[in-house]
Formats: C-alpha cells, sequence, structure tokens
C-alpha cells in the first residue's frame, strides 16, 4: 500500500467544482443552480435536505454487479430532479467490506468496485454543478484490521505504529463500557496471537480503536479530513464520534477528551475549509448529544436519535406525547449549529433510546418477527414498517420535513422501497435501488448472481411494483408527492433555520406548532403553522392563535387561503394521518388573483 | 417556594357605601344561583335581594377607572366574594367570551358614578386584576376564560398565567379546601401540577390564586374515554389497540405516588389505624346497601382487615382523587383539581373542625382505581346502551390491564414503600376495602 498523500500534495483541482457566481448566497438557491463555495453560505446546511446515498446500492455504471461512483453520476439528474440539497456518501473506502465498508483499510482511496478518486473528483463536481453539496461519512475510531496501520501496529510492541492502537495485556480493563453489538460481540477486547496482546474494539472484533491518546494519531486524521476535503467534498458524518477515547472508572464515551479533539478538527474547518461541516453521529439523549455542538466550535450538526422512534410511537399510541416529551427536553443548538432529523436510515430503527417498556412496545407494534430484530433496535426499512401506509408515510414525512432540523432521507425511501429480512445484519435494509421493472430492477446489467445483494422482488416491494419509472410517470405517485414536498419546503426558509414553538392543544392526538424566523417576525417572512392528525380518525383542534389574530393563514401546497385568525380558538379539522401546513400571511399582503374569504362570504381578491 | 400574598394594602370601602354594595352583591349572587346541585348553569337567575346580603369585607384593589372592588359577603346559603369592574358610563368592554354582558348595577365613589361589571368577565379589568394581585408583570396581553363553576371563574393570561378568583368562600371565611394541599404539596417540591405563583388572601380567607398555567392538556377522563371507544371500535386486545392507555396509567401511578410522597413531607405522618378505616368501610355500605355486608367476599375481606395487625401509615391525601381530578400534558401528567368532591367520604381537603383527617394513601389508589371502572362503564354504555354489543368482556379486559398500569407505576415509585403496608396482600385488600367504599358512597349518592 504507497504511502497517502498529504495535503501539502492535494490533488490538484481541489477546491474546483463551483462555477462562476459572484454573488453570495442570502436565500436558498433554486434546484439546478451552481452553488456558490459553502464558504459564502456557511449555513447552508440548516436549509438543506440531506439524502443519504449507498454508493454500492445506487446505480451500478460498469456492469460488475456493484453500485460505483460513476453510476451515482449518471444518477445526479434524477437527485436533482428529486430536489434534495446534499448527499451523505455510506463508506467508499477500500474496505474488508465485513461491515458495510465502515471497516475502513485504507483512507485516502477509493475502493475499486466504487470507482477511482478522480471518479470521486468527478462526482463532487458535478453534484456541485447541479446545486448539490456532498458529505461522506468518515469512520474516525476504527480501521479495519485489514488496514496497514494496524498490520503493522500488531506485528510487535516496538515498530512505529505500535502505539497508534489500544493495546493490553489482559481483557479486564474498562469493564464499564458497554458492548455496542451485544447480540455478536461478548467483549471490547480481543486477544492477537501475533503480538500477544488484547487489542481494544468498540464494535466488531475486526475493527480495532484507534489510539487518539497518541498524537500521530490525532494528526493522521486530521490530513486524511485535509485530503478529501481538498478535493471539494463538503464535509463528514463523524461515525461513532463519542467513542474516541478511554478512561479508567468511565463508560468510555463521550469524555472530555472526545470533545477537545473535535475542537482541533473545528478549528481546522474554520480555518482552512470554511463552510464545510461535521455531523456527529451520536447515540445518546439530547441534553447529551448536545455537548457535540459544543459552543458552536465543535460539530456544525447531531443526529437527533430519540427523536426518531418516538414518532413511530406517537404513531402507533395516536398521541403526540412522546414527541413533544422529548423535544421539551431537546437543548436549542448554539446560533450556527442544527439538530439533524430522519426516519430511517442505513442501519437498524435503533431503539437504546427509548425505556425498556417503550422498547417492547415498539418490538411488538413493528417488529412482530423475531428476523427483524437487529442489535437493538428493528431492521426494517420505512415502507414495511408503516405496512406502506400512503397516508401514514405521506404524514410521517411531513414531519421530519417541518419540525426543528435538517432532514435526512434514506435512498429508496422516496419511492417507499421494501426490505428482505432473510439478509444478515442491515443488508436487509440495502437492497439496490429500484429504477425500473427491468432486469435487476434497472440497478444493474450484471447478471442476478453477481449483484452484491439481489434486488427485491416479491409482489408488494419487488422491483416491478415499486421503481422510479413507474413513479415518476405517474403524477400521483409518492415520488411526487415527496418532490413537491421539498420544493415547498425550499420556499420557506422557517423550516431550516425558523425557531420552534408548540401549541397547546386540548385534543392529544395532533401535534401544531409554528415555525418562526428568529426573533419573531422580521415582516419579511411569515410564520408557518403546522398541524399534524397523529390518528388514523379524523379529528378536531381548537388552536389558540390569539398572538397571530388578523394573519390568514393560506395552506402551503394548495395556497388556499383559510379564514382569518380571531381572538377566540381557531378550529381545525384534519383528516386521519393528515397534516396542514398554513403560511400566516398580514392581512395586508393579497395574493394575486386569490379569492380571500371574509366572513361575509367571498371576495374576489382583485376588487 | 414561598408563595407572595397580595401585595400592597387594600383601602377599605367606608360603610356609606355598603348600602349600594349590597345591591350589586344580590345581583351577583342570583347569579351564582344559577347554578345547579348537578354543576350545571341555568337560565333562571336567583333571587337574592340586597337586604339579605351582609358585608363583611369591602377594598378598593384599584383605584380610578376602570376600578375594581373586592367585596366578601355572606347570603342566606352561601358566602360569596365578588370583584367589582367600576366602568365609567359610555365606556367600551370588551367582555370575554361566555360572559354576562349586562351590568350589576351602579357606585358612587370618589371618583365619580360607574357602571359596575363583573371584574372577571371583562378583558382589561381581568389584566388590571393580575396586576393588583400580585402576579409578576409579564406584560400579558390576552385574557380567555378557562371555566366558570358555582364556585369559581379561572381565567387565563396569554395561556401562560392562570388566575381563579374564588366566588363562593368557605362559611364564615377560611382557606379554600384544597388549596392547603396544592401549597403543601408545591413547598415540598411536588411538580406535576400547575405551579402557584401568588395567593390573593384577605384576613385568613383566600379570595384568589394565581398559577403558571399551560393551555392544552387533556383531562385524564377524556384520554381514557379516548382509549376506551379506540378498543370498542376496534375490539381485540387492549394492549393490540391503538390507543392503549396502559403507558399512560403506569405514568399516572408513579405521579400517584409521588403526589403521597409530596403529602407525606409536606404534612407528615401518623400511624394509621386499619380497624377504625374498616368501620367506616362498613358505615358507607351499610348507607348504601347494608345487605352488601353479608356477602361473604365483602365481610371476609373486612374481617381479615380488621385481624390483620398490619402496620400503615396514615397521611394526608387528595380525598376525592379519580380521572377528573388529574390531566396529561405535553411534559407529563398534573393534579389540576383538589376541590371537594361530591361523596360524603372525605373530601379534597375539607379539614374537618377536629383538625386535618390523615388516611392511608391507599384511599386515593382506590379512587383511582374505581375511577377506571366507572369510565369503562360509561364508555360501553355510550356506545351500547341496549346492552346488546357485550363490550362486557373489553370492558374488563381494559380495566384489568390498566389497573394493572396504574398500580405497578405506583407501586414501583423509590419510597412509596414506606407509606404502603409491606404486605402485598394487605395492600391488595385495603385498597379492595376503599374501593367498595368508594363505590358505596357513590352509590349512596344516588339512593
Amino acid at each position: 500500500m504507497t504511502e497517502p498523500t498529504t495535503a501539502a500534495g492535494a490533488v490538484a483541482g481541489a477546491g474546483t467544482g463551483w462555477g462562476d457566481v459572484p454573488s453570495p448566497a442570502v436565500s436558498p438557491t433554486p434546484i439546478g443552480e451552481p452553488l456558490p463555495p459553502p464558504e459564502e453560505d456557511p449555513r447552508w446546511f440548516q436549509r438543506a435536505v440531506f439524502y443519504e446515498v449507498l454508493i454500492r446500492g445506487f446505480y451500478d455504471e460498469n456492469g460488475d454487479g456493484t453500485g460505483d461512483i460513476p453510476g451515482l453520476i449518471a444518477k445526479l439528474d434524477y437527485l436533482q430532479w428529486l430536489g434534495v440539497d446534499c448527499l451523505w456518501l455510506l463508506p467508499f473506502y477500500p474496505s474488508p467490506l465485513r461491515d458495510g465498508g465502515y471497516d475502513i483499510s485504507d483512507y485516502y482511496s477509493v475502493h475499486e468496485d466504487y470507482g477511482t478518486v478522480d471518479d470521486l473528483k468527478l462526482l463532487l463536481k458535478s453534484a456541485h454543478d447541479r446545486g448539490i453539496r456532498v458529505i461522506a461519512d468518515l469512520v474516525i475510531n476504527h480501521t479495519s484490521d485489514q488496514h496497514p496501520w494496524f498490520i503493522e501496529s500488531r506485528r510487535d510492541r516496538t515498530n512505529p505504529r505500535a502505539d497508534w492502537y489500544v493495546w493490553n495485556d489482559d481483557d479486564q480493563r474498562w469493564p464499564e463500557a458497554r458492548v455496542v453489538f451485544v447480540d455478536v460481540e461478548r467483549s471490547n477486547w480481543a486477544w492477537d496471537a501475533d503480538r500477544g496482546q488484547y487489542y481494544w474494539h468498540r464494535f466488531y472484533g475486526h475493527q480495532p480503536d484507534l489510539n487518539y491518546e497518541n498524537p500521530e494519531v490525532q494528526e493522521a486524521m486530521l490530513d486524511v479530513v485535509r485530503f478529501w476535503l481538498d478535493l471539494g467534498l463538503d464535509g463528514f458524518r463523524l461515525d461513532a464520534v463519542p467513542f474516541l477515547y478511554q478512561r479508567d472508572g468511565t463508560a468510555g464515551e463521550n469524555l472530555p477528551e472526545t470533545h477537545a479533539f473535535i475542537r482541533r478538527l473545528r478549528s481546522e474547518l474554520d480555518e482552512h475549509y470554511p463552510g464545510r461541516i461535521l455531523l456527529a453521529e451520536a447515540n445518546g439523549w439530547p441534553a447529551d448529544v448536545a455537548d457535540y455542538f459544543g459552543d458552536g466550535d465543535e460539530c456544525h450538526l447531531c443526529f437527533h436519535f430519540p427523536l426518531m422512534p418516538r414518532l413511530f410511537m406517537a404513531v402507533r399510541r395516536e398521541q403526540r406525547y412522546p414527541i413533544t416529551e422529548i423535544l421539551s427536553q431537546t437543548p436549542e443548538a448554539p446560533d450556527g449549529a442544527q439538530w439533524a432529523i430522519f426516519l430511517r436510515n442505513h442501519d437498524e430503527l435503533t431503539l437504546e433510546m427509548v425505556s425498556d417498556e417503550d422498547r417492547d412496545y415498539l418490538f411488538s407494534e413493528y417488529a412482530k418477527d423475531p428476523r427483524m430484530k437487529r442489535h437493538m433496535g428493528i431492521g426494517r426499512r420505512l415502507a414495511p414498517l408503516l405496512d406502506r401506509d400512503r397516508r401514514l408515510t405521506e404524514l410521517l414525512n411531513s414531519l421530519v420535513l417541518s419540525l426543528p432540523g435538517s432532514p435526512v432521507l434514506y435512498y429508496g425511501d422516496e419511492i417507499q422501497m421494501g426490505d428482505n429480512l432473510y439478509l444478515g445484519d442491515r443488508d436487509s435494509v440495502r437492497t439496490p435501488m429500484q429504477w425500473t421493472p427491468d432486469r435487476n430492477g434497472g440497478f444493474s446489467r450484471a447478471d442476478f448472481a453477481q449483484l452484491y445483494l439481489p434486488p427485491l422482488m416479491d409482489p408488494v416491494y419487488g422491483f416491478s411494483a415499486v421503481n422510479v419509472e413507474a413513479q415518476q410517470r405517474n403524477p400521483s405517485s409518492f415520488l411526487h408527492w415527496m418532490k413537491r414536498m421539498l420544493e415547498v419546503r425550499r420556499q420557506f426558509s422557517v423550516f431550516g433555520t425558523g425557531s420552534f414553538e408548540a401549541l397547546p392543544c386540548a385534543n392529544p392526538s395532533v401535534l401544531a406548532f409554528v415555525r418562526s424566523a428568529h426573533g419573531g417576525d422580521d415582516g419579511e417572512t411569515n410564520p408557518v403553522l403546522c398541524i399534524h392528525n397523529l390518528s388514523r380518525f379524523s379529528q378536531p383542534a381548537e388552536l389558540h392563535l390569539g398572538r397571530w389574530a388578523d394573519r390568514q393563514p393560506v395552506e402551503l401546497l394548495g395556497r388556499v387561503p383559510f379564514p382569518v385568525v380571531g381572538t377566540s380558538p381557531y378550529p381545525v379539522t384534519l383528516a386521519p394521518y393528515g397534516f396542514q401546513w398554513y403560511e400566516l400571511m398580514e392581512s395586508q399582503q393579497t395574493l394575486s388573483g386569490e379569492l380571500l374569504l371574509s366572513g361575509d362570504g367571498i371576495l374576489d381578491g382583485n376588487r | 417556594m414561598t408563595v407572595p400574598e397580595h401585595r400592597g394594602a387594600p383601602v377599605e370601602l367606608p360603610s356609606s357605601s355598603h348600602p349600594a354594595l349590597r345591591e350589586l352583591v344580590a345581583a351577583f349572587a342570583s347569579r351564582l344561583e344559577r347554578w345547579g346541585p348537578d354543576g350545571q348553569r341555568g337560565d333562571e337567575p336567583g333571587q337574592v335581594l340586597a337586604e339579605m346580603v351582609s358585608i363583611r369585607s369591602a377594598d378598593r384593589v384599584r383605584a380610578g377607572r376602570p376600578g375594581l372592588v373586592s367585596v366578601t359577603a355572606d347570603v342566606p346559603g352561601m358566602s360569596v366574594h365578588t370583584v367589582l369592574g367600576l366602568r365609567a358610563p359610555g365606556d367600551e368592554v370588551q367582555f370575554l367570551d361566555d360572559s354576562d354582558e349586562s351590568p350589576l348595577g351602579l357606585l358612587e365613589d370618589d371618583d365619580g358614578l360607574a357602571v359596575v361589571f363583573d371584574a372577571t368577565s371583562d378583558a382589561e379589568l381581568a389584566l388590571r386584576l393580575l396586576e393588583a394581585v400580585g402576579g409578576p408583570d409579564d406584560g400579558f396581553e390576552r385574557v380567555r376564560r378557562v371555566t366558570t363553576t358555582a364556585e369559581r371563574t379561572s381565567l387565563s393570561f396569554d395561556d401562560r398565567r392562570v388566575l381563579t378568583v374564588f366566588e363562593r368562600t368557605p362559611p364564615g371565611g377560611g382557606a379554600q379546601p384544597g388549596l392547603e394541599l396544592l401549597l403543601g404539596l408545591d413547598g415540598a417540591g411536588f411538580n406535576h401540577l400547575l405551579a402557584p405563583v401568588a395567593i390573593w388572601r384577605r384576613d385568613g380567607v383566600d379570595l384568589g390564586l394565581v398559577q403558571e398555567y399551560e393551555a392544552g392538556s387533556t383531562g385524564g377522563w377524556t384520554l381514557a374515554l379516548t382509549s376506551l371507544r379506540d378498543l370498542y371500535a376496534s375490539g381485540g386486545t387492549p394492549e393490540a389497540a391503538g390507543g392503549d392507555f396502559a403507558a399512560e396509567a403506569r405514568r399516572l401511578g408513579t405521579m400517584t405516588a409521588r403526589m403521597h410522597l409530596g403529602f407525606d413531607q409536606a404534612f407528615g405522618r401518623k400511624m394509621g389505624d386499619i380497624t377504625s378505616w374498616v368501620g367506616e368501610v362498613e358505615a358507607a355500605v351499610r348507607l348504601a346497601d347494608p345487605v352488601l355486608l353479608e356477602d361473604e367476599t365483602v365481610s371476609t375481606l373486612l374481617e381479615d382487615l380488621r385481624t390483620s395487625n398490619a402496620r400503615c401509615a396514615a397521611i394526608r391525601t387528595h380525598g376525592d382523587f379519580h380521572l377528573g381530578r388529574v390531566a396529561r400534558n405535553d411534559v407529563g401528567w398534573l393534579v389540576v383539581d383538589f376541590t371537594p368532591g361530591g361523596t360524603p367520604v372525605l373530601t379534597a381537603g375539607v379539614v374537618p373542625a377536629e383538625g386535618p383527617v390523615f388516611r392511608s394513601p391507599l384511599a386515593d389508589v382506590a379512587d383511582m382505581l374505581w375511577s377506571f371502572h366507572h369510565v369503562a362503564d360509561v364508555a360501553a354504555t355510550e356506545r351500547d346502551p341496549s346492552g346488546m354489543l357485550g363490550l362486557g368482556e373489553l370492558a374488563q379486559a381494559w380495566e384489568v390491564r390498566n389497573r394493572r398500569a396504574f398500580l405497578a407505576g405506583y407501586l414501583a415509585t423509590p419510597g412509596i414503600g414506606g407509606l404502603v403496608p409491606p404486605v402485598r396482600d394487605v395492600v391488595r385488600k385495603l385498597a379492595a376495602a376503599f374501593e367498595l367504599e368508594r363505590s358505596a358512597s357513590k352509590l349512596a349518592l344516588r339512593i
């Protein structure tokens, strides 16, 4: 393996791919237009809708049965059409692929199945030209045991990288640290016969933890970061970031030293790569995860893990309390930072952050088949979790698109893709993207047997029934609905950067809240009222909107004006799993050509 | 916390104003008499005459126009408190929804002739009253009527504060029933209630209370009813029904235990007398249905308790604890009502002449368990008045599930073990006895 290049020898052309857009961005960039450089729009991530994509599962350009970067490039037009703002790439680095690529064996290259570094550069440029940014996973806590660093480290106790990993003579140290993959691993220590010592691994045994006590390791990771940012990457998702350090008497998570390193990393970005972002994967209670924002000097985004299972719980219990309770416990992110919210991702639907009782409840509701359980979660995609209920799927997506935070969509969920429980581990939710009803779902021209994973072929979720081509043709499809929702969301900056205020409502099945420009109405940005019915039955609600008296709600999807708000409670009626978003417009703001309703009847707005 | 009382010294009106005040109070009391014993407000006002009114106190709370005068008085059958709003003739008044907009009468004072309204009907006067009573001035703007009952009116201010004006006071003055419990719990750190902010009190008579407030809570009865309606509509098992209440029942149990621990901290505990309680149960059953005492199950239950020699703590209890006294908001369960209920059993916060009553906390537990039974019954009757659908089995399944969840939440709360008998069988029997007492009392009310 060749020695990696350093930032000083960055590949020529770093920072290109932005086009000539001289004016600074002051409002969301329309779809398809080249983006300004991130340093000119440092809050881009607060307005963005992220799209998590598995490269090997997206599109196979060269017909070898595995998705690749050229394939992703080929599908950028689709992503542009859909309207997402930023791609999040799962690991594309060289890897033995024993953990979906999260076991990296070379930080400076691209897995040969996916392409080359030049392919990635082209991807970045092509995406940027279409107005789409790109971030990528970076596994900084551990490497593959096939990484040259580890191969060298384990050779003996004196080589230059002997101290790059965490070694110990016995397996008794740090007993307080929990085993993350409890159903597969029995210990955080693994014996290495060559070295004659145990090495520390918080995840699989083939993923030894790097030793961040060693300054060389820290510097090495900073160098990795510089390498990819110099190519034009817009940021990183820091995988497993809470686990970087260990200390006696602690659980080995969220230690102060970890935060110190993240601050150092952030400082590097702020100084040399302004506008690039760090997204923390820290699964914990909001009050604890909020530490990863620092004082605005650590990560830009943090996943809000506890919210996600509570969305599912709320619609099952048909009560908003699971959502409102966790949001009431969620600290506000510092200025310039944001929570990231999601419904599903490449992992299991994790239930670590709920009580035992609630976990049992969710298992009984959503994982009736024991094969659906993965680690401490449920290995199912969104559509099967919801029995492909269109209305319910729309409701949950509307929540993720309107609640405070940057939404992160998972590839395939926009067409209601299913899953395959018979595949191992979390592969159930990583099957090939379904593009057409043709062979292999249009994912690849390879022989079926060559495919990295079989596509879905059942009558409900199989590619013949569920695919992009069919849904693009059908204007009533879920895909078109999602596209429309992203369009609407983009038009209102309050969804991205606005404040959040839950509105009291006596009907527990109704969740209502207002998104406003920070600091109150600024006269130019109207508040947006969002109302969601979590019940499968129609529901009434009365909302106390007196603070917005005399404003007229205008529904966002259809731009239909509704009765003006008065001082009395405002009655609304919601269809089963229905939702409504309204712009609360000043009374003097008229919509050209629109009919305005008043207490006297229907008036022509042009009079 | 120490809840501040009314700030500033009220200015007593001269006795020369009492004749006019008697007319005004008579008009006000006549309106109160619209309320029937069923708690419903009728259309016909009462017939209280001025000469029936005896003024106890009359204070100017706010001078000028609009002005406020607080009057306490005795009329036949009740002691009343009214806040009179004084407006200049011709003043425009923004009345709150569901208000009686007719004036109570006229009053002449140092500022001239005033048209007098019930201040709780007038949005601006309500804001002035809140300022005067002593709640922190937070620049409230919007006033809304929350509830009006035969005894009190509650107004919300920006949905962040609620002012309750006590319009019926205990005979001869004194503390409002239940207020002592609320203040005691608040002082003990129990935060499952609307936190008191200020008390309006004069010469030991409670006139009003300001509390923190958040609109949008849902009553426990409504939540339980929704769950039952869902179950009756869908069938199956309670845990499979979408609106399963068990998780909330468990949380309610936990809150109830915390309430009792709060009572213990605020008012202390005594050694309970199970024999005496058994006697009270027998008395209640005898009143409702004496034949029931001859039932073997009942007689065995009471005898077992009488001879158990079990030790049990006695604390101040809510006294009328059921689903109608609790509400759920976005952060959890609250006890929203400490007012006396309609049963002859110990009522919430009513302190007999001989002093406060201490009882087993299982009495409150039993009241809530009975409430689960009652709501299941009501929901079944609502859906199937004729009984042809046979919802009894579903009702029982719902009741069993939620009783268990409630008790699990209650008994698992750290510290509650010190307030209940150590032997689980005694706990079960004592709760059953109290539930029998509750049921008998309700039956006696209907007889």
